[in-house]
């Protein structure tokens, strides 16, 4: 039971890491290859408030998620505006940069050694709670004026402009934002494991989101938290290889970037359902 | 919706552009007056739609200068463009295929539109209130070009004749003061071409902006245009009335083996 | 000094031939291949169990070194044309976006990741010293030959390269397709085949760099990340550009080599961020300075 309650908490904290690569990948059409960083700066910002200043459980959450956002401004502004290509290469740098400085302060961070000793302030419950909240800001900005014109300048940036919108700003903004839910992510984590290391916020585990959003289907937020959970709960269960577990997400992307290239749901999305008939009754009005 | 504009002054001048070494635009000039429709017509490869690139920002020119209304657009970006008023559409349509039509359209109005983040993330009555006013806004342009009822239906899932349509419900929808249609008429069958005919003429008396466009079918130029300007590489060749235009031997000339 | 600046050279021209390989597939494809990683562990590995099948106990020393740089070098050509047919020519039908591509590198480089690490399990191996630890004295200081013969080899490489690029009927497909694949085609140039020279071409490069990082840092599965400063210097030198790529690969190694003695390799990757992106921001079209424009 102890096992199965850890698999559920841990598939919801990566389903909030998934809906920030969601919004980077899905809705702006940027590769972060260093989203985890975000959770790292979360988690060990959050978790040294409490260790070492006493700081309470939601406050600390609120600094840990406003320090991520911070660090995606830092990041994000100089390479909103450059190629696509940059913000992974930055990102990488970034997720990089962030390990090795972690690594380095070995008496603030306890080093390659982790941080142990956070206090258990996370619960399943909170997960997800949490899961529901995010998901709700999520879907709430997917569907604003916001979500439809980073949806306009992931197909095509030069008509995006053309329309008046200001698509460095609106990259920036979304960036932002999705490094606040990575970074809290990070937070729920640090809380609940209790102990941190630097080698958990690999850039593999930010290639692993990406994975699961593309597998999901890249324009839907309810296939990617889908596939989130499938992709990280399933293989825990069925208790592979880690590197097996790899080895088959990967045949599992391939087959279908070569054969159904808009990932299982496309650009479904579960909202539909109740969304026609509101589109029905306005087009009367 | 139907503001009766006076402006809409659009004067470029000395306008040049070289892409290494290549004079794609050489000391060009054109103006149009405000309500004015004006075409720009030439050989293939003679720069018109890198004429257009310049006015709407997305190069940015060597030399020249572009006024709307006075005010200059230079070293502008291509978003800033558009918000001061200048609309366009593409040769290549360029919709955005991961939005619905109805979506399509509202893109134009977003980056205007009257709420913030937090409004976004929490969905709150001012976001409601303005998306609704959005959508009301872009059905009526949808219905101003004909595309009613088709609000849901994917951009690309359209026949070709719509997809035009919806280019331009778009380009309206940002409220411009001028309007530049890139090949508005190519791959449209004869029927559709006198049907857009009808309808850029019904939506220029409605709101009298200024339209520039490039055309190769002389049947949108002389019906549609009050003013024509010739380019053939990258230089002005000839300007004037679109009767004067056709009969002036030099543009006959440019255009030999040119079907028109 | 010179001592270090040299030691900096050797590991920018490694880290040139990872770069000149990505740049490859970048000038012809217009995306980050990142599963050039993927070939260089690989091959690394192949370098290995050829020396340890075929080679031990017949050759040694210099020959050694250039067997198991060859083996690398066709295991390398042989699998990007593989992973060209698996992962990309299915997209190139599509026409499918970049951003396809991408994840299709991504996933293929961590793919061979973890079929290396299934057989190799993770165990370090390395390679045997194929040089005597002898150093070469020259200009007052010495210099060891591992990083004289690296130099060289990584030279020759590129030179060939360069030629067949600028001289041979092949090089031209190659820049004609990288320039526009519709108009190769008219010309009569199957882009099928270009491309899949390219991707030997890339993947050959990568199997030499292979061996060299294996011959630096010993065996293991993720050796292949090491990718990513193929990808840096690219950055720095231009995105598709191969002299670009060169140069920018030769300055990171010189100056990694230089904060290593300065801050210490801890915080090394810190540094190079923070410097990489000053460089975004002061020259974002690196050093080459092609801007691949959109087309309107």
């Amino acid at each position: 039971m102890d096992y199965i309650y850890s698999i559920l908490t841990l598939t919801g904290i990566t389903m909030i890491g998934v809906m920030g690569t969601y919004m980077v990948t899905g809705l702006t059409g940027q590769f972060s290859f260093g989203q985890a960083a975000f959770m790292a700066v979360g988690g060990y910002v959050s978790a040294m408030l409490a260790l070492k200043y006493g700081v309470p459980f939601a406050l600390a959450a609120l600094i840990g998620s406003a320090a991520a956002a911070l660090s995606g401004l830092l990041v994000g502004m100089p390479t909103v505006r450059l190629r696509r290509d940059y913000i992974s290469l930055v990102t990488f740098g970034f997720g990089e940069a962030i390990i090795s400085v972690l690594n380095n302060s070995a008496q603030l961070t306890g080093g390659a050694e982790g941080l142990v000793g956070i206090p258990k302030r996370v619960d399943l419950p909170l997960v997800m709670a949490s899961v529901v909240v995010c998901l709700f800001l999520v879907a709430c900005y997917k569907n604003s004026k916001y979500g439809r014109q980073c949806l306009a300048l992931r197909t095509d940036e030069l008509a995006a402009r053309s329309m008046g919108i200001d698509v460095n700003r609106l990259k920036l903004v979304t960036f932002l934002f999705a490094s606040a839910i990575t970074g809290y992510a990070g937070v729920l984590y640090a809380f609940y494991a209790q102990y941190l290391e630097p080698g958990y916020f690999n850039w593999t585990v930010s290639a692993e989101w990406l994975i699961i959003v593309f597998v999901g289907g890249i324009n839907s937020l309810t296939g990617a938290m889908v596939s989130a959970v499938i992709l990280t709960s399933l293989p825990e269960f069925l208790r592979f290889a880690s590197a097996w577990r790899i080895i088959i997400y990967c045949i599992i992307v391939l087959l279908i970037i070569n054969f159904r290239p808009n990932g299982i749901f496309g650009d479904w999305e579960i909202s539909r359902l109740w969304k026609k008939k509101t589109t029905v009754k306005g087009g009367q009005a | 919706m139907s503001t009766t504009t006076t402006r809409g002054l659009l004067e470029v001048s000395g306008l040049s552009k070289a892409f290494g070494g290549v004079h794609a635009v050489d000391d060009f000039s054109f103006a149009a007056k405000p309500g004015e429709i004006v075409g720009i017509i030439g050989p293939n490869g003679a720069g018109k739609t890198t004429v257009f690139n310049l006015v709407t920002g997305v190069y940015a020119a060597d030399r020249g200068s572009v006024l709307l209304d006075g005010v200059s657009l230079c070293g502008r970006r291509q978003d800033q463009i558009a918000r001061e008023g200048i609309g366009r559409t593409f040769q290549n349509i360029r919709l955005f295929k991961g939005l619905n039509v109805l979506e399509n359209v509202m893109t134009a109005s977003d980056p205007t539109a009257p709420y913030g983040f937090f409004s976004a993330i929490l969905s709150l009555p001012a976001k409601r209130g303005s998306d609704r006013q959005e959508a009301k806004k872009g059905r009526e342009y949808l219905s101003l070009v004909g595309l009613s009822g088709l609000e849901d239906a994917r951009p690309e899932s359209l026949p070709y004749g719509m997809q035009r349509k919806l280019e331009l419900a778009r380009a309206l929808a940002i409220g411009p003061k001028v309007i530049l249609l890139d090949e508005p008429a190519a791959g449209l069958n004869p029927s559709e071409v006198r049907e857009f005919i009808d309808l850029v003429q019904r939506l220029h008396e409605r709101f009298n902006f200024t339209i520039v466009f490039i055309e190769h079918r002389m049947e949108v130029v002389m019906n549609l245009s009050h003013k024509l300007f010739v380019l053939s590489f990258g230089k002005l060749l000839a300007s004037g009335e679109p009767l004067e235009v056709r009969h002036n031997p030099e543009v006959i000339e440019a255009y030999i083996g040119e079907e028109d | 000094m010179l001592q270090n600046i040299f030691f900096g050279l050797s590991l920018g021209a490694v880290y040139s031939l990872v770069a000149v390989g990505f740049a490859l597939v970048f000038n012809i494809l217009k995306f980050s291949n990142f599963s050039h990683g993927g070939v260089m562990s690989f091959t690394a590995y192949a370098g290995y169990l050829a020396y340890i099948m075929l080679f031990d106990g017949h050759i040694s020393g210099s020959w050694m070194f250039l067997a198991i740089v060859t083996t690398a070098a066709v295991v390398g050509a042989l699998t990007a044309i593989v992973i060209e047919r698996v992962g990309f020519r299915r997209l190139r039908r599509n026409n499918a976006p970049v951003i396809y591509y991408f994840i299709s590198s991504i996933t293929l480089g961590i793919l061979l990741e973890n079929i290396i690490t299934i057989f190799a399990s993770s165990n370090f191996y390395s390679y045997p010293l194929f040089f005597s630890s002898n150093n070469i004295a020259l200009f007052g200081t010495t210099f060891s030959v591992a990083d004289v013969v690296t130099l060289l080899v990584s030279s020759g490489a590129l030179i060939i390269l360069l030629l067949v690029l600028y001289r041979s009927k092949l090089g031209l497909g190659v820049r004609t397709v990288s320039f526009d694949v519709n108009t190769a085609s008219l010309m009569g140039i199957d882009p099928d085949l270009v491309v899949m020279a390219t991707f030997a071409m890339s993947g050959a490069l990568g199997g030499i760099s292979g061996v060299f990082l294996g011959m630096n840092y010993s065996l293991y599965p993720q050796l292949g990340q090491l990718v990513v400063k193929g990808f840096v210097a690219s950055v720095i030198g231009g995105l598709g550009s191969i002299t670009g790529a060169v140069i920018g690969a030769l300055l990171l190694g010189i100056v990694e080599v230089a904060l290593i003695g300065v801050v210490g390799s801890g915080w090394m990757p810190a540094c190079v961020f923070v410097i990489m992106l000053v460089f975004l921001l002061v020259r974002p079209r690196g050093i080459a300075g092609v801007i691949v424009q959109e087309k309107a």
